[in-house]
Parts: C-alpha cells; structure tokens; sequence
C-alpha cells in the first residue's frame, strides 16, 4: 500500500467530501469556506472539523485570508422584520390619521405600544426631512403622500438579512447608507443591523492533496459507513458501502470476566497430573477425630505434635459420638504393646476416650488413613487436595488454613525403590525437574523416610515433598496387609512463584484487583 | 523438631576425637554427613563459628547435642562404635541416691552417675545447658517426664536421698535468685516455679534431692540450688541427674548425657539407685544402664522392604557402621542398639538405619508397575462443572479461609440466634478472627466485596468450596459438605439477574428446582427464596438485606445466591 492510498484509508467522511470538491474542481482552483460549504453541502461546523483535520495532514493549505465587513440583522432587527420598523410604524399611523382625519401629534405617536420615545423622534425627523412628512400649527403630523425611500430600503434589508448576513460591499451606496445609520454603534445598541468584521479563509490543494484527491475521484466514493447493520446483510446494501477503517491501536475498553481463581487452577493442574497418572481422589471431614487425625497413624498420645498448641480442638460437641470399636481398640493395643504388627508398641496405656476428642483436621494423612480402613483398591492408588489447620500463628509463611496435597500407592511391588520411582515421577512431571535429591527424613508414620528436592527449571533447588513406606503399625490395625507408601507434596511455594506473591496469606486475599490481575504461569 | 546450635571448632575436635589432630571440615562435607543424623543445616556464621543445625528425628534424643551427631558420623567414619565401658563394668564402690517412700506417687524414677576428667570448657557448658533443655522441653514434654540437674560433684556428700518434703520444711537459694526459699516460695515466686509449677499442682508434698549432710541438690523438676547446681568453666568433676515419671526414658536420658561426657574425656562412674520397692528393673538400679535387647532381622524381609538384593554381610556391616552392636547369622542379623537410643519398635526401623547407612543414592528408583485407573470424586466432579458453568456465566471464582469469626459468618449476616447461624467453633481460640468455621459462602464473597469497592464494577463472584454444618445426628457433631456461593454486585443489581443464573446452572447440571418464598435475616423480605430439588431444600438466593450490606460496610446492592452441591447430589 502506497502513502496516499494509506492517507486515503485514514480519511474522516467529511474530509473526503471537501477533498472531492477540490478534486472536481480545474486543477489549482481556490475555494474559500463559503463556496466549500456551498459545493460539498456541509454545514459550517462540519466544514471547519473537515478543514482543520485537513489542514494538520497538509493536504490542503490556506491561499489567501480576508477581512470582510459583513451586516447581519440584530435581536432587534429580527423583531422589526417580523413586526415592522419604527419609522415605518410612524408613517402607517400618520397615514391612518390622514385617511380618517384624526388629528395626530408626536404625544400621541410616543404613547403607542411598542413604540420608544427616542424612535419616534428619530423616524418623525428623517420623514420629515424625506418631504414624507409635515408638522403643521398645532404640532400635528401631516403626510405629503410622497414614498419614504428610507422605510422602502429598511424593508428590503431586514428581508434579505434576516436570510443570510451578505458583505457590506456587496450593498447599493444607498443601502449602505441606511446600513450605517440603523447599524449598532458604541453608544447605541438598540439597531436592527450589526457590522462584523469576518475573516474568511481561501484554500487550495497541496501537491499531496491534489493526488489524494485525483486518486479519490478515481476510486469512486462509495458511501461510508461505520457500523454493519442486520439491514445492509439482509438487503445486500454492504456491498455498496465502505466501511471505515479503525485506528485498532487504541487502548480496549475495559470488560468483566468470567476466571477461575489462580490459585485455585494451579491446584486443578496438579490434580489432573495426579488422575493422569492413575490417582483416585479422597475427600475426607474437617473435623476429624483425635483417633483418625492421629492415633491410627501410630502417633503417641504423648507425642509432642499432639500437645495443644498444634491443634484447634472443636468446642461442641467435643468428643465424637460413635465410633467403629474394633478399629480403635485395635489401634489402641498396637500402641500399648504392638498386637502382632511385629512392633513394641508405644509402651503406655492408650486413652479411647482421647481418640474421640474432635479436632480441626491437621494434616492430609487423615484422610489417607480412613480411606486404609475402607478396603482401599490393592493395587492402588489414592490422592486428596484437603484443606487443613494448624494452631499456629500466622505471618508471612503461615497460614491457619492451608492446602495439602497428598495420598496413598497400595500394592504388592511397593517397597523403598519403588517409593524413589514415585517421587521421580512426581518430581517430573509436577515440577518438571530432571534433577532429584532424596534426603533421610522423619514422620511419625512412615519407616523409612525420605525428603525429595527437586531442582525446579526456574526455583533451583528447593524441597518439593515427602514420603515413606507406612508403619506396619498403621497399615496392619487399618486390614491392609501390602506396603503403602505415604506421601505429600509441598507445592505453595512453587504455586506462589507462579502467582508472583510473597506472602502465603495472599493466596487466599481479598483484593479483587489483584486476583484479576494475576495469572498464573503454570 | 528442635534446633541447636554448635560450635564448628568443638564439632570438629569431638569428630576427630582428639584436639590435636583437628581437622577443618568444609561446610559441603558437613551438610553431606549431617544426612546421616537427618539433620539440616539452617545457618552458620564463619565470624563466631556458629552453627544452626535442625533435627528431625523426634524419636532420637540422642542426635539433639553436638556431640550425639559428632558420634554419629564418628562411627560411619571409623566403621563401628568404641563401647563405653560404663555399660558393662560393675563398678564396686559406688555412691547411692536412695530414694524414700511416698515420691512413686509425684515423680517416681530417678537415675544419675558421676563424670571426671573432663574439665568443662565456655563451649561445652553451653552444650551441657542446650542438650538439658533441650531434652527436658521436647523429650520430656516440658520437664513433665523428664528433667535434668547437672551439680559440682565435690560439694555433695554420698548418699544423696530423693524424697518428699512439706512445702515449708526445705529451703535453699535457687539458681537465678541471691537468697534463700522455701520450696512454695520458689513455686510462687521464682520464674521456673511459675513456669513449671503446673506439674506438681495437686501434690501435698514436694520433691526434694539432698545429700547426706542434708543439703538441698535441686527441687525436681523446678530449679536447683545455686550453692551445689551452679556449673561452670573449668570444673571438671560433674553429678548429673535424671528425674521423670518414665523410668526408660529417665534411663535413655542419663545414658545420653554420660555417653557425651564420656566424647569429652571423663570417665563415668556409675550411681546405684535404691528404690523402696521394686521397680520393671528392680529395687537397686544402677546407672548409667544398657537397656536395649537383640532382635533377630531377617534379611529377607529387608530387602523386600527395600527392593534390593543386599546380602547378610552388607546389611551387619550398615548396621554396624551405623553403631549397632550386630552378629550376622545365615539370612538374618542380630542387631542391638547402642545404650543411647531407645527407638526400635519395628523391623522397619533397622530398615531405615540400613538405608541411611548406606545411603539413599545407592538405591536405584524404580516405577512402581501395576496399573491403577484414575478419577476424581463425584462430588469434585459436579463442583468442577459448576465452576465452569460460572466461569462461562462470567463469574471470577475466589478462594477464602474456612477458619474465620463469628461475626463475619453469622453476626454480620443477622443470623446469630438463628437456625441457620449454628457453627463448629474452635475451643482452644488464639484469635477472635479464626475461630470458628463457615456454615456457608455468601460470607466469604462479602468479605472480597467490602474489600473492593474500587474494583471495576460490576462484580461477579463465586466460589465453591467446604463448609462446615452442625448437625447433631451425625457422629462427628456436624457434616463437611461441598457449597456454590455467588454474588452479582452493581448499581442496579436485581434479584432476576442472580435467578437466571441459577436457571443455568441447573439446566445445565440436569437438575429440576423451584423456588419457594422464605424469611431469612439476611435477605429482604419477599425477594429470597429456597432453592428446593425433589422437594429438598438445597440453598437459598436472594437479594442482600441492606442491614448486612451496612454491617459490611458494602455501598452497592448485592444479589446472590448459595447452593449445596453435596446436598444436590444426594
């Protein structure tokens, strides 16, 4: 696309409209803003948009300007063209006086409707000054019967103007006589005619313009439109019609939308990666018991973790009501003395009614267990996404409720090979990391233990989760005779590098802008 | 678990076992033998020499010192472990504690021994006090089952007695103070009485450690006497004992610290402890005392566990690197821990043991095989299609805590008193703002809202999540159940706007529902509803009463609607 087809495209309807009228015109022709007007059948308001946008594209330039005294009619003068002048009123009523032979005095003129003392004086002085008409004994006013070549012209002027104002010069030297002295002076306001001095602009075409309008003359101008409607679809009337071109650069306007919460769908990524590679999901209670959130997963009544300052405790009811006996006495004896698990036991007397106490969930593995003691599938493998609280105050890195994503893998060939192989899936395809480190690690409920980090392609290193086989001491109370491996992945710090956010709490903020705002790289 | 600090220089002297032949460990070599004892090293300062090591294990005490991981890696260093001779010789002329009736029912066990030869250095008695509250905080849950007293040996006069005493009839000056107090004094005054004072509450009489000259030792588990208790630099004659109401644990307690005095050079010489009846070891108790037993692994089951061919010859020489005390046999072991742990329950226990003494990177990963079918629950399937359906009705889904307050879930929404504002509240409540939990969403939408008055308008907001609802029946005390929450918040917000949406949303869920006129706190009268399904009510919609809009401070009307998932497919 050459530079004047790509000016042609940017040009506004009206633009087109002056720049064709230059175009049909004898090469160099000049037109002022009247005869625009005039040619290309734009109101003034339009025509001086079109110039002035034309003007800054320097496709027409400015020829010449004139100062040009142009008369237009006054507030004034529209009344006494709709009514009619003073002078005129004058000698209609000394005419009326005559006909019927009344006596009329230059009192009775000044004390008509409408009629201004100082109009009467002046229209009574040029009449009589005229020959028109005559002040007799008495102060009575007399008509000659000779015409008022002034009441004549005022006549003929206040028509013309009040249709268009015209130049001064354009007047007979008589009118402009008249013109003069019935015009706005300093002083005088009360005229029907004003004298303006106006300045007009003529145009020419620059070269640029002369090509632009040649071209356009060429083209054809179809009519311009700026919307498609149903009707020019239905009618075919598009197909006459241009449509005019956008400048698309602009900013959009601002739109509502539908989302899902960035946190929300990096998890949904890991739990598709986690039923893709053949994981069942769990769902479990937030409120839990003692039993079920701790006892079956061998840790000790006694055991530190469990002490008040880790766990909300529920107010009411505070013990469950019910309970399966045979699993919790079951659970119970293995951890006094291990009750044929092959283990010691705890060594210390078990409290069932401790068992019942209800918490707020504090760790996935809750669920893991129940789901052990609900004849789980054998092979098998299990995985929830379960909110969990801790009794912990909360900063930065901290929250009371949190996400953990963890599960069970059941099966005959599970063992501490097959537990690495897992993590290195796990490591390949949550994190896509190649590079894994396993690390000896403690839970209260795995033997053994492993940490696994990961070096993640954009984090480095960093600890990715953790896992283990099952205690005996779990598994067996729970009448799952395989190894299971327990494991949990810690993925808030890879969801909030995806998020761009440093503190945990805003996973979960309640600044709307901000959950607009972010998308997740995931 | 608990972390520590050590001294790089006094680390390496008790490595190396000699303060000679000191040689500098990189930090890389460190953070690589530290796998050995799980721990991780958090910090060091090169300036001081200080490091911050962080354990793991809360079932091996005896890693939580500087010299436990010393020994540790000692032993993978010099293939097995030197036996301490205080754990099998019978010393003949032995000092006594003994211990009078009535204290079995306060604090029943004790056990204690005697260590020379090591004079205490500015790193060591730092050692001594961190590896004693330590022990004492974590092990022995807060001195509860266990506490520690470390005294100058030469100021006690053998035997030292381990009774009960009126609150009044004892006095001495505690550590910490400049005079002398009775023992209710030093419960009502001194810090540690305040600290601790809660275990003995209830108790008439108070324990009490004197010697024979009837000097006061210590007040267990509380604080001892400033006169005899009081260690410091360059002593090199120690009384160390334990306290507790587990008589293992007292015991596991005492091995470890004479097993670390002992690291350092003393020569431990054992106490008899004489009880007034038999204890599960006896009447006379002499410490420090090896409690552990042989237990026969089978090498068979090892490898299973581990899925690897290892052999009986690798997995004694593992254990034995490792500072068990093993004799291989044919497809089995016997393997017996050393005198300071007391944490084999399990077969898997050794497993572990073997593993990270060999290391975790000699094992070669391998997928697991069986092939397994997955799927997502129904509950997260039909919550998932809802979430869609919003996202296409052109809602912007939200994620809130469930832990929150009671005004927020009930007072703000004019519900208390009501029957829809019963909630699961916590007992143990840290702070007003999280204690109790959501009975529905709407709430948790009204809490972006009040947030975001400056945010484009109009607002569309869902989320579906857990609620928590009381219910009586049920033998956890209340139901976890699946809920849809929405609001629509603009100028001109109408309830039609908000009941198309639902109109979609069940057409496409496959759902028949019909609205039922209700009087609910926290809608306007006679514009909510019920959403009911085969005659079920599962939610509400409604516009917001501009009482609750006021209450959250929100300055826009706001239609919405809240629907069980759980409920709608049951």
């Amino acid at each position: 696309m050459d530079t004047s087809s790509a000016v042609i495209d940017s040009l506004h309807p009206l633009e087109t409209k002056v720049l064709t009228t230059f175009g049909a015109s004898r090469p160099g022709t000049v037109l002022d803003s009247e005869q625009l007007a005039v040619v290309a059948e734009l109101e003034p308001s339009q025509l001086s948009m079109a110039v002035e946008w034309l003007l800054a594209k320097a496709l027409i330039t400015i020829q010449s300007e004139t100062v040009t005294p142009v008369v237009s009619l006054t507030k004034i003068g529209e009344e006494y063209y709709r009514g009619a002048s003073p002078i005129e009123r004058v000698l209609d009523a000394a005419r009326e006086a005559a006909g019927t032979g009344k006596r009329l005095t230059i009192p009775d003129l000044q004390s008509q409707d409408g009629l201004d003392p100082s109009d009467v004086s002046k229209a009574v002085g040029r009449l009589k000054k005229e020959g028109v008409l005559l002040i007799v004994q008495g102060g009575c006013i007399e008509t000659t019967g000779r015409p008022s070549p002034t009441v004549e012209a005022l006549r003929t002027l206040l028509k013309q103007m009040h249709e268009s104002s015209r130049a001064l010069k354009d007047f007979s030297e008589d009118d402009r006589r008249v013109i003069e002295d019935y015009a706005v002076k300093r002083g005088n306001a009360k005229e029907p005619f004003r004298v303006d001095e106006r300045v007009t602009r003529a145009f020419i075409l620059s070269p640029s313009g002369a090509s632009s309008a040649e071209q356009l003359l060429k083209q054809g101008v179809a009519e311009e439109v700026s919307q498609l409607t149903p009707e020019m679809l239905k009618d075919g009337s598009w197909r006459h019609k241009r449509f005019r071109k956008y400048t698309i650069s602009l900013r959009a306007p601002r739109v509502g939308t539908g989302k899902k919460h960035p946190y929300r769908e990096f998890l949904d990524t890991v739990k598709t990666k986690l039923v893709s590679m053949g994981f069942q999901e769990m769902r479990g209670s937030l409120v839990e018991t003692e039993f079920w959130n701790m006892d079956a997963l061998f840790m000790p009544q006694f055991h530190p973790a469990r002490d008040i300052h880790d766990v909300y405790f529920v107010k009411r009811p505070t013990h469950a009501s019910a309970m399966d006996e045979s699993v919790l006495s079951h659970v119970a004896q293995v951890h006094q003395h291990g009750a044929g698990t092959g283990s010691t036991g705890w060594g210390y007397s078990f409290d069932a009614q401790r068992a019942k106490r209800l918490v707020l969930r504090s760790q996935g593995t809750a669920v893991s267990a129940r789901t052990l003691a609900a004849a789980p599938s054998i092979p098998g493998k299990y995985f929830s996404i379960a909110r969990c609280f801790r009794y912990d105050q909360v900063d930065a890195t901290h929250a009371t409720d949190f996400f953990q994503v963890e599960g069970i893998v059941l099966g005959e060939d599970i063992n501490f090979r097959t537990l690495l192989g897992l993590l290195n899936l796990f490591a390949r395809e949550v994190a896509q990391a190649k590079e894994v480190k396993f690390l000896p690690a403690y839970f209260p409920f795995t033997e053994p233990s492993v940490e696994l980090h990961v070096r993640h392609p954009r984090l480095g290193w960093m600890e990715l989760g953790g896992a283990g086989l099952f205690r005996p001491e779990v598994t067996l109370p729970l009448g799952v005779t395989v190894p299971v491996i327990a494991w949990g992945l810690g993925l808030d710090r890879m969801a909030m590098v995806a998020l761009g956010i440093h503190d945990i709490r805003e996973l979960f903020t309640d600044n709307l802008e901000l959950i607009r705002a972010t998308r997740g790289l995931f | 678990m608990p972390t520590i600090t050590v001294y790089k220089n006094d680390f390496q002297s008790l490595l190396h076992q000699s303060p000679s032949a000191n040689r500098t460990v990189s930090i890389e070599e460190l953070e690589a033998w530290l796998m050995l004892t799980k721990g991780e090293l958090k910090g060091y300062n090169p300036e001081t020499g200080e490091l911050r090591i962080e354990l793991q294990d809360s079932n091996r005490p005896d890693l939580w010192c500087c010299e436990g991981i010393a020994r540790q890696i000692r032993i993978k260093q010099q293939g097995k472990l030197s036996p301490y001779p205080f754990f099998s010789e019978q010393s003949q002329s032995q000092a006594q504690i003994i211990v009078k009736p009535g204290i079995e029912q306060v604090r029943p066990y004790v056990a204690a021994c005697a260590a020379r030869g090591y004079r205490v250095t500015t790193e060591g008695l730092a050692q001594l006090i961190q590896t004693q509250e330590k022990l004492a905080e974590i092990f022995g849950h807060k001195r509860k089952t266990v506490s520690i007293g470390i005294y100058q040996l030469p100021k006690i006069t053998f035997p030292v007695t381990y009774e009960l005493v009126k609150p009044d009839e004892a006095r001495f000056t505690p550590l910490g103070m400049e005079t002398v107090m009775t023992l209710s004094e030093i419960l009502m005054v001194h810090p540690k009485g305040l600290e601790y004072g809660a275990i003995l509450a209830g108790t008439g009489r108070l324990p009490i450690l004197r010697d024979a000259a009837n000097q006061p030792l210590s007040f267990p588990p509380i604080i001892n006497s400033r006169e005899i208790g009081e260690v410091q630099v360059g002593d090199d004659q120690l009384f160390v004992e334990v306290t507790g109401t587990d008589l293992p644990m007292v015991v596991l307690t005492l091995n470890i610290f004479a097993s670390n005095l002992a690291d350092r050079g003393a020569t431990i010489e054992p106490i008899e402890v004489q009880y007034p009846r038999s204890t599960s070891l006896g009447k006379r108790v002499t410490t420090p005392l090896d409690l552990g037993k042989s237990k026969t692994i089978q090498i068979q089951k090892v490898e299973q566990a581990l899925g690897q061919e290892l052999g009986a010859q690798t997995v004694a020489r593992a254990l034995e690197t490792y500072g068990y005390d093993v004799s291989a046999g044919k497809g089995s072991v016997k393997a017996k821990l050393p005198p300071y742990r007391q944490d084999l329950m399990h077969m898997m226990d050794v497993v572990e043991d073997v593993a990270m003494s060999l290391g975790y990177a000699e094992f070669t990963p391998v997928m697991p095989a069986q092939f397994t079918v997955g799927g997502l629950s129904d509950i997260e399937h039909t919550s998932d299609r809802a979430r869609e359906l919003m996202v296409g009705l052109g809602f912007q889904e939200i994620i809130s805590n469930i832990l929150g307050s009671p005004d927020s879930y009930s007072g703000r929404m004019r519900l208390e008193g009501t029957e829809w504002g019963g909630m699961v509240e916590v007992d143990n409540v840290m702070s007003l703002s999280f204690s109790c939990l959501r009975q529905w969403i709407l709430p948790s939408l009204l809490r972006v809202e009040a947030a975001s008055s400056r945010a484009f308008y109009p607002h569309r907001l869902f989320e579906a999540g857990d609620v928590v609802i009381p219910d009586a029946s049920h033998e956890l005390g209340s139901r976890t159940e699946t809920v849809l929450g929405a609001v629509i918040v603009h100028a001109s917000a109408h309830f039609s706007e908000i009941h198309s949406c639902v109109d979609v949303l069940f057409y496409y869920l496959g759902k028949e529902y019909s609205l039922e006129t209700v009087q609910h706190p926290s809608f306007l009268e006679g514009r909510a509803g019920r959403i009911i399904v085969a005659g079920q009510p599962v939610g509400i919609i409604g516009e917001l009463h501009p009482e609750v809009l006021d209450r959250w401070q929100i300055a826009m009307p706001v239609v919405a609607f809240d629907l069980n998932l759980s409920q709608l497919l049951s």
